[in-house]
C-alpha cells in the first residue's frame, strides 16, 4: 500500500472518531445545562467544551464573549475553526477521496452523502434544528461509517490502518475528557464536594464517553470516582476503556507488520506494546490521587506514537 | 400494433415536439415516422408523464451526486461547489449495423495512425515519400524529440484513443477529431449506464445492449499486455494529477474497478533507471503507468522544470524499457488539426485500405482547385490555419462579417499553405429532457468513442459518451459549455 493513502487512511480513522467524540461532548454538555439551575454552571459548561476541544484560544480570538450561539457554530460549523465538526467532516471526505481506489463504495457514499448534508447547513438552518439534532446526526454518521468499515472491508492493510486511526483517536479523546471533567471538578468550591454538584459532573464524564449505561449495568450504581475512572481507563472489556483500545492498537499494529525489528526501543511495536503493558498492570489505587497527571502523560505518549507512525511509515 | 408510428400519437411528452428539416433527427424521420431502432423505447416512453420523466430527472441527479460523479466548479466559497455532468435519460441507440461500420472504422484509423506515429520517430519514411509535409510534423510543440529511435513494448503509441464523430444531415458519420493524448470522459459512460439500469429498468428488458462494463477488465488487459519483461506479474497504476484535478472522479473510478493502486507524481520515485512506489512496507517496483498527466508535466528533468506534478527521471527509465507509459509520450504529435486532415492518406499510405470512416472535407489553400473554392464560398466554410490551436484564427464563415473575410483572403494569399477549409458541419439532433420546459426537445449531439490497442490486441468500448449541447441551437457540447451526456447503446446484432 501506498504510504500516501495509508496516511489517508489513519487520518480517515481519526477524524470519524475525533466528529463524534466532539459532537457528543458539546451535546451532552450543552443540552444539561439548558436547565442547570445557576448561570455559572452553563458557563462552566460552555467552557468546558472549549476545553475539552482545546479551542479556548482561538474562540476568543474570534469573539469576545461566551455566548451560546457563538460557541456552538464555532464548534459545529465555523470553517474557520480548524477543529470544528464541519472541518473534521471535510477530513474525513477529502481522506475518503483520496482513497476511493481502496475502499468500498459503501463507505465513500456515506461519507460523501453526509459531507454534503454538513455542507447544506447555515447558521439559520443550524438554529432551526439545534445542537441536539446536529449532533444525533454526526454521532449516527460515525457510527455509519463505522459499520461500513467494519461490514465490508477485507481485512487488510486498508482495515487495518482506519482501524488504527479509530482506536487511537478514541484513546486519546478518552483521555482529554477525562483530563477536561477531572478539571471541571476541581473547579467546584470544596465545601460542596461529593454532593450533588460533583455527581452531576461525573455524570457528565460518564454520557461524554458513551458508557453511562454500561458502567451502570457493571457497577450495580455504586458510582465513585474511583469506580468511574476504574472503568474509563481500566476496564479491558468497555470499548470506550483506555486499557482496551491500548491493547486493540497494540494487536493492530503487530498484526500491519511494518518491517521494524520489534524488539528496538524504538520501534512502533515496541512503543505501544510497552505502553498497553504497563496500563495492564497499573491499578486505579496508583493512579486515583494523581489521575490529572496520569492522563496528561499517558496522552503524551499516544501523540508520540502518533508522529512516530506518521514520521517513519506515512510519509510521501 | 402498428409497425410505423407517427410521433403524433404519443400523446403529452411528444405532443409539441419539433422537427428542423435542416438537421438529421437520430429518432425521427422527416416525415414524423419513429426510427425503427427507437421504437420499443417510445413505446414505453408514451406511458410517462411529464411529471414522471422529472421525477426519474431528479432521481438520476441524486444518484450521481451521492456517489460522487461531480466535478468541481471553483468558486469564492471555502469548499468548491460540486456540479454533476448534466445527464439525460433518453437513451441514445445505434443499430447493430452501424455500429459494425463504426468500430472497424475506429480500429482502422487508430492502427494506422499508431503506424504514423511509430514512423515519424523512426524512418520518417511517409515524410520521405511526401504524403505529408515534415515542416507539418517538426513545428509541432507535441513532436518529441526522446522518442527518436526508441521502441514501445509492442510497437504500441496510441493505447487509448478517444475519436470524437458526429452524424451529418447525410446520414453518414464523420470524424471530428483524434485524441490521443489522455482523452477522457469514460467513466461517464459507464455511470450513465449505471444510472439507466437503477431508473429505466423496464427499457433494458426489451432491448438487447452490448454491455460496457468490461472496458475497465479491458485496459488492464491493453496495460499488461504491454509491460516489460519480468517473471513477476506486473505491478500497473493510474498517474492522476490528484484529487483536484477535475477529472479526479475519472482517475479514480478507472483504478478502482481494475483494482489497481491510483498513485500521484509524489508516491513515485526513479532509482537507478526503475520506478518505484512508496508504500508502507519501502519502496515497491512499478511496470506499467497508465498516466492521466500531459507530457510536459510527466518529467520535470526532460521536460518542465517547475512541474510538481511529475517524476523526475521517469523518461530515462521509459527509455531504458524498464517501465511502459499509456499513452507513449509524444503521440500529441499526430492529433492535431492539422494532421488531420492527412488521416485519410496516412491509412492508405500504411494499410492500403480505403479509409471507413469520413473525415469532413478538407480543402488545401495551397491546392489551387481548392483555393479557388475556399476564396469563393468563405460564407458557408469554416477557415483554419494550420499551425495555431485553441481556437485561434478560426473563421466560422457564417457567422463572419465582410470586413473580416476580406481581411482573411488576403491574408490566405500571402500565405496559402498555411490555411485549410471545412464545410460547417450540421450535427445530428437528438430528442433531450429539457427540465425547464418539462418537455422533449431536439438537442445537437456528437459522440466520442473508446479504442484500446495493446500487443496483438484490439478493443473498441461498445457504446461511447454521446454529448448532448443543452442550450438551443448551440452546436457546442463541450461540459465546459454547458453540455450533457446520454447513455449510448449499442444494439447487439441479430433478430
Amino acid at each position: 500500500m501506498l504510504s500516501r493513502i495509508g496516511n489517508s487512511l489513519f487520518w480517515l480513522g481519526r477524524y470519524i472518531e475525533r466528529a463524534e467524540h466532539v459532537a457528543r461532548y458539546t451535546k451532552v454538555h450543552y443540552v444539561s445545562s439548558l436547565d442547570a439551575p445557576l448561570a455559572q454552571n452553563k458557563e462552566i459548561a460552555l467552557e468546558s467544551i472549549l476545553d475539552m476541544v482545546g479551542v479556548q484560544a482561538a474562540y476568543y480570538q474570534k469573539h469576545s464573549q461566551l455566548t451560546d450561539d457563538d460557541i456552538l457554530y464555532f464548534i459545529t460549523l465555523d470553517d474557520t475553526n480548524p477543529f470544528s465538526i464541519a472541518t473534521n467532516i471535510n477530513g474525513i471526505r477529502e481522506n475518503a477521496r483520496g482513497t476511493r481506489d481502496s475502499i468500498s463504495i459503501e463507505l465513500w457514499e456515506v461519507v460523501n452523502r453526509f459531507y454534503h448534508n454538513v455542507n447544506n447547513y447555515n447558521a439559520a438552518k443550524f438554529q432551526h434544528k439545534g445542537i441536539f439534532n446536529f449532533s444525533r446526526e454526526v454521532e449516527e454518521f460515525c457510527t455509519l461509517a463505522k459499520g461500513y468499515v467494519s461490514n465490508t472491508l477485507i481485512r487488510n492493510e486498508v482495515w487495518m490502518l482506519i482501524s488504527l486511526g479509530i482506536h487511537l483517536e478514541r484513546a486519546m479523546q478518552l483521555c482529554k475528557i477525562i483530563n477536561t471533567k477531572l478539571y471541571d471538578i476541581a473547579k467546584i468550591d470544596p465545601g460542596k464536594l461529593g454532593g450533588p454538584i460533583e455527581s452531576y459532573q461525573w455524570t457528565m464524564l460518564l454520557k461524554s464517553a458513551e458508557s453511562f449505561d454500561m458502567f451502570n449495568r457493571h457497577y450495580k450504581n455504586s458510582s465513585s470516582r474511583r469506580n468511574i475512572l476504574d472503568f474509563l481507563i481500566f476496564n479491558p472489556a468497555f470499548p470506550k476503556a483506555l486499557t482496551y483500545n491500548l491493547t486493540y492498537l497494540q494487536n493492530n499494529i503487530q498484526a500491519i507488520g511494518f518491517q521494524e525489528g520489534a524488539n528496538t526501543k524504538g520501534s512502533l511495536t515496541f512503543k505501544i506494546g510497552k505502553l498497553a503493558t504497563q496500563l495492564q498492570f497499573l491499578t486505579i489505587e496508583e493512579v486515583e490521587e494523581n489521575a490529572a497527571e496520569f492522563m496528561t502523560k499517558t496522552l503524551d505518549k499516544l501523540y508520540n506514537l502518533a508522529r512516530l507512525l506518521e514520521e517513519k511509515y506515512l510519509v510521501y | 400494433m402498428n409497425n410505423v408510428r407517427n410521433f403524433e400519437m404519443y400523446k403529452g411528452i411528444f405532443q409539441d415536439y419539433h422537427l428542423n428539416p435542416a438537421f438529421l433527427d437520430e429518432v425521427f424521420s422527416l416525415d414524423g415516422e419513429v426510427l425503427p431502432h427507437y421504437r420499443l423505447v417510445l413505446d414505453q416512453f408514451k406511458h410517462f408523464t411529464a411529471d414522471d420523466f422529472k421525477e426519474l430527472n431528479e432521481l438520476a441527479k441524486v444518484s450521481f451526486f451521492n456517489q460522487g460523479v461531480t466535478f468541481a466548479v471553483y468558486s469564492d466559497k471555502a469548499r468548491g461547489v460540486e456540479r454533476i455532468f448534466p445527464f439525460d435519460l433518453f437513451p441514445r441507440i445505434i443499430s447493430a449495423q452501424d455500429w459494425s461500420h463504426l468500430e472497424r472504422g475506429v480500429i482502422q484509423r487508430n492502427m494506422a495512425i499508431n503506424l504514423f506515429i511509430q514512423d515519424i520517430y523512426h524512418k520518417k519514411q511517409i515524410l520521405r515519400d511526401g504524403i505529408v509535409p515534415p515542416e507539418l510534423i517538426f513545428s509541432s510543440s507535441h513532436y518529441t524529440k526522446a522518442m527518436l529511435g526508441f521502441n514501445p513494448v509492442g510497437n504500441i503509441y496510441n493505447h487509448i484513443s478517444g475519436t470524437d464523430l458526429i452524424k451529418h444531415r447525410d446520414g453518414q458519420y464523420y470524424v471530428l477529431e483524434d485524441n490521443v493524448r489522455c482523452p477522457s470522459g469514460v467513466s461517464y459512460v459507464l455511470s450513465n449506464r449505471e444510472a439507466m439500469k437503477k431508473t429505466l429498468f423496464n427499457l433494458f428488458r426489451k432491448h438487447n445492449i452490448l454491455s460496457v462494463q468490461d472496458y475497465p477488465q479491458q485496459l488492464l488487459a491493453i496495460m499488461q499486455s504491454v509491460a516489460p519483461e519480468s517473471d513477476n506479474e506486473p505491478n500497473c497504476v493510474v498517474l492522476t494529477p490528484g484529487v483536484y484535478n477535475s477529472a479526479y472522479y475519472e482517475h479514480a473510478f478507472l483504478a478502482l474497478n481494475m483494482g489497481i493502486p491510483l498513485v500521484e507524481g509524489r508516491d513515485l520515485f526513479v532509482d537507478r533507471n526503475y520506478v518505484y512506489m512508496k508504500t508502507i512496507y519501502g519502496p515497491q517496483k512499478v511496470d506499467v503507468i497508465y498516466r492521466r498527466i500531459d507530457d510536459p508535466f510527466i518529467d520535470p528533468l526532460a521536460f518542465n522544470p517547475d512541474s510538481v506534478l511529475g517524476i523526475p527521471g521517469i523518461l530515462g527509465a521509459y527509455r531504458e524499457g524498464n517501465v511502459t507509459l499509456l499513452n507513449a509520450p509524444g503521440t500529441g504529435a499526430a492529433d492535431d488539426k492539422a494532421v488531420y486532415s492527412y488521416v485519410p492518406a496516412i491509412i492508405k499510405y500504411y494499410l492500403d485500405e480505403e479509409p471507413i470512416l469520413n473525415n469532413v472535407h478538407t480543402y488545401r489553400c495551397e491546392i489551387d482547385s481548392d483555393y479557388h473554392y475556399v476564396l469563393e464560398h468563405m460564407e458557408e466554410l469554416v477557415v483554419k490555419p494550420v499551425d495555431e490551436s485553441g481556437g485561434y484564427g478560426i473563421l466560422v464563415g457564417s457567422s463572419s462579417t465582410r470586413e473580416q473575410r476580406e481581411e482573411l483572403k488576403r491574408a490566405i494569399k500571402a500565405n496559402r499553405r498555411k490555411y485549410i477549409a471545412q464545410p460547417i458541419m450540421s450535427l445530428s439532433l437528438h430528442s433531450t429532457f429539457i427540465e425547464d420546459e418539462n418537455k422533449f426537445e431536439g438537442r445537437h449531439i456528437d459522440l466520442r468513442t473508446y479504442t484500446l490497442l495493446g500487443k496483438d490486441k484490439q478493443f473498441v468500448l461498445k457504446g461511447g459518451l454521446s454529448r448532448v449541447a443543452l442550450t438551443k441551437g448551440s452546436l457546442v457540447v463541450n461540459s465546459s459549455q454547458g453540455g450533457g451526456s446520454k447513455d449510448t447503446w449499442v444494439l447487439a446484432p441479430g433478430p
